[in-house]
């Protein structure tokens, strides 16, 4: 009974609603027609279907399952290739490069931040299955299922290897951008890994100019310098590579027993083979060249939190309601000006300067907090790099990188050991 | 002997080490996968714009990663005052209210005026040759009845991550709905209370 | 069959043929993309200035048929455009597909496997360069960070809520020059001659600037007890001496009625017939002009300045100009707005002691009879999309500003004397153009407005809300006329409504038929008329809103109808002067050409007829 009177007000209240709504908008009555006059529906055209979105997740996980088996089980490049151009023309040129697993990151991250938000399954799943593959077979994502890495991987013609010392600082950029992406994803700001995906206006045949630009530029680079979007830029392939270093299992240069034959050593167009390491140096100034890299973290973290957190206003400002707010507090006459629509539009919807600022005010707090925490993570990566480059683990074997192995599997048709 | 000893000690060491990093590592994923778990859903959504907001500034004509735009006019007929003097289809001080173009609006005359009876006119939008600027949205919000209104079509959006428009919308319009209910059309929309309630973040 | 070296030969060329053919692709696409953005079809600058000579010439035929081709044109340009952007795609990604199998075919057919160049590696220096370029990249970041940390201070600290860059900036009340009226010797003069003036009867005035000089002298030294009167209390001029002069827009209660009668009929502007004199006015403005005894004020602005002019309504001469300039709070950059309404498109009024104006950029100043500033200030700039326009109207010692902006609307109330705030209603209503309209209805003053969604009347003592009638729509221009407890709101895409005042006002009559979109309805005689801006004058039953006539004029009327001595004078924005027998039946009593575009409503004294073309002002008499 109680149920059916709360129902009962709810309708009247909504056709009350829906009955003053409709009195505001409607200046001119629609005319009642005499000659029969049949009026044509709206149009509205559907979006994609939602099992065609899970279907994309089967093909993902088919995919990480094929190549996987390839590269453990049949230690075939030739299959892995072959999945990857399916994977090209799966997740990039008819799914348009959206959904992908990077821009999932941003998701997440938004997922955790803004209570609004709701995730959908699809982006979860998408962020999570390749991680937890990277953690029993490597990083196999990376070498067959991404159509970002797929279409570098095609144009990688005239491989040259970089120095050390260079890949290491390059390096660097991934952690950096990982640490920004999820600062603006974080402050709702914008998703900066999906506004410069520098192949997406490829696989949608449309895009910016700068968008188109900046693809072609990396493809250009990516013939000399072998997937650079990979190996300097994809903030994901920070996360794959964490999984990777600890993986189950991962591909390997050698079915049985290395055999120091060499003839892998210039394999690699990803500089991702570690050559064998039989001394290690003098002991003592290795123990303690460690011992001083692991002391100095918590001073990279500091200052690197401390730059973060001074880099906040900065960082700040491509946030739109900042952006607006500094804008309007420095020409207060652009308030007037109808030219400029982001301030005419904010003087038509009658929100107050006051509420303006303080809401600007909040999102750089915020800024300010992120910023301390990405510079202290940036502070962490800086010393756990240098950390790892001061240990000399001996090794025997010519063995590939796992962080940042592609699990590509061009090295094992160079191993004669069958 | 020793050496060998000392060799496998070492592994074994460092297998203890690996398979306690990546126990670590599977913990971090289940932590982050359950920290958004219940903000998941089954559905997926979709970017759509909410009219009564649209300011009709014209942005969704040029920041739209498709050329034209997947943002189009859409007419909700019911709203429609099917005026022979419309706003949204006539250019302000129109030398007459005919087809004209010295008299449309529309800058890529994608508005079909037909004459229903007198003094009724039917306008209709061909998609083919909407480009997404709202200029005649604009003049019909400001002398009609505002039937005219954008919409994202979904036929054309790629449904991006984030979408350019809603970075660059000044009147903070675009919002992601759900994949079941990806309109926002205005006369249904503002009739049916029902799903407006439920429709900004599902 | 083909030799290895033939196949060789081959991948060769067609990888050859893909670099050259997407290379060549591209540059088109290129070439497309910039041809596009240097000339954006959709915005075409060319069809604008068609389409605007069409606005000036709608009958030309010939104009029409340009416009059409060239719209025709520049759409199959633009679609044919994106059709070569998509096509283009598609050849690229064919040329650089080739490109890549033909590369692969002849690394397939080289039969080896790839070698990369080697360079030297030792594992201790490659990890110590690396360290040292770990360090050294780290610490520049950081820095930089840290540099541009210091660099760029807190924007928003700039802030400051209390000082009120909002909507308070106008509650910052700042008089520049406070002078009273009567330090000023020249201007006691004249005020107190403009005085002792309104107590002679009609005939004596007009006799008065023959004799101007001398008697200006005498009466400085008869009337010196007056002047002494003067400066104890600012007078208040009697309703007889407004009715008299022409104050305000659309005369001395703003309603229309001039109280004018023997007032020409016709003339001819282009063969100088019955035109007095013709003075060209510097600056242009919508304004129309208003007159207190010998002088006419109007108004005129541009980027550059905003100016009050005067002239000898006898002779035509510009007495002085002043601008108004140096108001603190006056915006550096003009506020936007469109060619049809202007800076100045408010009108100006007076007391008989001090004239007002007022700008589109929320300048309000006060000068008296010699052009001297009396006080000035800023009311914040208005939010108004086409240009703040409603005119201002004064009440005892009271100026009233109808001030609605995209912002809110209110009503001011400053004192004449100072500028000082006496009150300020705020009313709930959306952005309006119309002018306040003083009304007696016969228990009580009230100043009246219309605006979306309201017609208010207001208590002009108090700015207490007295009624409210919910019944307008859109951006409304027109201002309310009223006769016999009657008052008439109108505005085009809305309707038109009389509301009978009283206890309780409510809406008697409403009609849609023809509505003004400018122009305001004039109610006299029993009658109403409307005149649209599409050229049609109606004429209405003011009790029962029955339709009389209607007549259709050579262009639409922004300028509101004016009534005198028993006729109506409208004047169409082609400069063309229709005299209308206000009655039942219609009756055209003249027709005349001024010769050129007109928007100011005609303004009448001592027999006299004033108009404002856009360029010139013109004094008809005779007849």
């Amino acid at each position: 009974m109680k149920k059916r009177l709360i129902k009962l007000t709810l309708l009247i209240f909504f056709i009350c609603l829906a009955v003053t709504s409709f009195a505001q908008q409607q200046r001119f009555p629609k005319p009642e027609f005499e000659t029969g006059y049949v009026q044509p529906p709206t149009q509205q055209p559907l979006p994609r279907a939602l099992f065609l979105e899970y279907l994309d997740v089967i093909v993902l996980i088919g995919a990480l399952i094929l190549v996987s088996w390839f590269l453990l089980k049949k230690r075939s490049r030739q299959g892995v290739l072959w999945t990857s151009v399916f994977s090209l023309l799966y997740f990039g040129f008819y799914r348009e490069g959206c959904i992908c697993a990077i821009g999932s990151i941003q998701n997440v991250a938004l997922a955790i931040f803004d209570p609004t938000y709701t995730l959908p399954l699809t982006a979860l799943l998408f962020f999570l299955i390749p991680l937890i593959t990277a953690l029993f077979a490597g990083r196999t994502f990376c070498a067959g299922v991404c159509p970002l890495g797929a279409i570098q991987d095609l144009v990688a013609f005239k491989p040259i290897e970089l120095p050390r010392w260079l890949q290491k600082v390059l390096g660097l950029i991934p952690y950096v951008y990982l640490s920004l992406a999820v600062l603006y994803a974080a402050t709702r700001s914008e998703f900066l890994i999906c506004r410069y995906d520098p192949f997406v206006g490829f696989f949608r045949f449309d895009g910016t100019f700068q968008m188109l630009l900046l693809g072609g530029l990396f493809l250009l680079v990516g013939v000399f310098v072998a997937r650079p979007y990979c190996r300097f830029f994809c903030p994901y392939g920070v996360l794959l590579g964490w999984m990777s270093s600890f993986s189950k299992k991962h591909v390997t240069i050698t079915p049985s027993t290395c055999i120091q034959c060499k003839l892998c050593s210039n394999s690699c167009p990803f500089g991702a083979i570690e050559e064998p390491l039989l001394e290690e140096g003098k002991r003592r100034s290795n123990v303690n060249r460690l011992m001083t890299y692991l002391i100095l973290i918590p001073i990279w973290m500091g200052i690197g939190g401390l730059s973060g957190s001074m880099l906040h206003g900065t960082l700040a400002k491509f946030n739109k309601t900042v952006y607006l707010a500094e804008m309007l507090v420095q020409n207060p006459d652009i308030r007037f000006n109808q030219e400029n629509i982001d301030a005419r539009t904010f003087m038509q919807k009658g929100k107050t300067m006051d509420e303006l600022v303080v809401d600007a005010q909040k999102i750089k707090s915020q800024f300010y907090w992120g910023g301390w925490i990405a510079g202290a993570f940036m502070g962490l990566v800086v010393g756990l790099v240098l950390v790892n480059l001061s240990s000399y683990r001996r090794r025997n074997d010519y063995e590939p990188d796992r962080t940042n192995c592609l699990s590509c599997g061009r090295c094992v048709d160079y191993c004669p050991v069958k | 002997m020793k050496k060998d000893k000392q060799q496998n000690s070492r592994t074994s060491r460092r297998e203890f080490i690996q398979k306690s990093m990546r126990l670590s590592m599977g913990i971090g994923l289940a932590a982050v996968g359950g920290l958004v778990a219940f903000r998941v859903h089954a559905d997926d959504t979709v970017w759509q714009l909410d009219p009564f907001k649209c300011v009709a500034c014209g942005r969704c004509a040029d920041y739209c990663v498709m050329t034209p735009s997947a943002v189009k006019c859409v007419h909700a007929f019911d709203l429609c005052g099917y005026c022979d003097l419309c706003g949204g289809y006539l250019k302000p001080n129109a030398n007459a209210r005919s087809t004209a173009a010295e008299n449309q609006l529309c800058p890529t005359s994608a508005i079909r005026r037909k004459f229903v009876e007198e003094p009724y006119f039917e306008y209709e939008i061909e998609e083919k040759l909407c480009i997404g600027c709202g200029i005649c949205v604009e003049g019909c919000t400001a002398f009609g009845n505002g039937s005219l209104h954008l919409q994202v079509r979904h036929n054309v959006c790629v449904n991006c991550n984030e979408c350019s428009i809603a970075r660059v919308c000044p009147a903070d319009a675009f919002q992601r709905v759900p994949t079941s209910q990806p309109y926002l059309i205005k006369g249904e929309w503002t009739k049916d209370q029902d799903k407006k309630k439920q429709s900004p973040t599902g | 069959m083909m030799t290895i070296n033939d196949k060789k030969h081959l991948a060769r060329g067609l990888a050859w043929f893909g670099a050259i053919f997407s290379l060549v692709v591209s540059v088109m696409l290129i070439a497309n993309y910039f041809q596009l953005k240097s000339v954006d079809p959709l915005e075409s600058p060319a069809l604008k200035v068609l389409v605007e000579q069409l606005h000036e010439n709608p009958h030309d035929d010939v104009l029409k048929e340009n416009i059409r081709a060239l719209d025709l044109m520049i759409r199959k340009a633009y679609f044919t455009s994106q059709w070569q952007i998509r096509t283009g795609t598609w050849m690229l990604i064919l040329g650089v597909l080739v490109l890549i199998l033909s590369i692969r075919w002849q690394k397939s057919l080289r039969n080896e496997l790839d070698e990369l160049e080697s360079i030297d590696k030792n594992p201790f220096l490659d990890k110590q360069l690396a360290r040292k370029g770990v360090i050294y990249t780290a610490l520049g970041i950081f820095m930089l960070a840290l540099l541009s940390g210091f660099l760029s201070g807190n924007i928003l600290d700039q802030y400051d809520s209390t000082k009120g860059q909002d909507q308070e900036a106008d509650s910052a009340v700042e008089i520049i020059v406070a002078k009273p009226v009567e330090q000023n010797s020249e201007t006691i003069a004249d005020s107190s001659k403009s005085v002792s003036m309104q107590e002679k009867t009609s005939d004596e005035i007009v006799e008065v600037p023959i004799n101007e000089e001398l008697d200006k002298k005498e009466e400085i030294e008869s009337k010196s007890e007056e002047v002494k009167k003067i400066k104890s209390e600012p007078t208040v001029p009697s309703r007889e001496q407004i009715r008299k002069n022409y104050p305000f827009f659309r005369g001395p209660d703003g309603d229309g009625m001039s109280y004018k009668t023997g007032v020409p009929k016709s003339f001819d502007g282009p063969n100088v017939k019955n035109v007095l004199w013709k003075a060209s006015v510097p600056k242009h403005g919508y304004n129309s002009p208003i007159i207190w005894n010998d002088r006419l004020f109007l108004t005129g602005a541009d980027s550059e300045a905003r100016m009050v002019y005067c002239f000898d309504k006898n002779s035509g001469k510009l007495l002085w100009e002043s601008a108004a300039d140096n108001i603190p709070g006056s915006p550096a950059k003009m506020p936007k707005v469109t060619e049809d309404t202007g800076l100045a498109a408010s009108t100006m009024a007076t007391d008989g002691q001090a004239v007002f104006a007022i700008f589109a950029t929320g300048d309000l100043i006060a000068l008296d009879f010699e052009g001297k500033r009396l006080w000035a200030k800023n009311l914040g700039v208005p939010d108004n999309h086409y240009g703040h326009s409603s005119s201002l109207v004064i009440y005892k010692n009271k100026l009233l500003i109808q001030y609605d902006t995209n912002k809110g609307g209110k009503l001011i109330a400053l004192s004449t004397a100072d500028g000082s705030q006496k009150w300020e209603t705020t009313r709930n209503v959306k952005i309006s153009w119309a002018s306040p309209v003083l009304v007696n209805t016969g228990t009580r003053d009230e100043i009246i407005l219309t605006a979306d969604p309201l017609v208010a009347g207001y208590d002009p003592e108090t700015g207490k809300e007295l009624w409210t009638v919910e019944c307008m729509m859109g951006e409304v221009g027109p201002s309310v006329a009223y006769a016999n407890g009657l008052v008439y709101a109108a505005n085009e895409y809305a309707t038109m409504a009389a509301i009978r005042l009283g206890g309780s006002p409510e809406i008697i009559w409403e009609e849609q038929e023809y509505l003004p979109e400018v122009a305001s309805p004039l109610a006299a005689n029993g009658l109403l008329i409307v005149a649209t801006s599409y050229g049609v004058l109606a004429c209405y039953d003011a009790e029962t809103g029955d339709k009389y006539w209607e007549h259709e004029a050579a262009s639409g009327f922004y300028a509101s109808p004016v009534y005198a001595d028993s006729n109506a004078y409208a004047i169409d924005m082609s400069g063309k002067m229709y005299v209308i027998r206000m009655a039942k039946e219609f009756e055209l009593v003249a027709e005349s050409n001024l010769g050129e575009k007109a928007f100011g409503t005609p303004v009448f004294s001592e027999g006299k007829l004033y108009l404002r073309g856009v360029e010139n002002l013109y004094c008809i008499g005779g007849n």
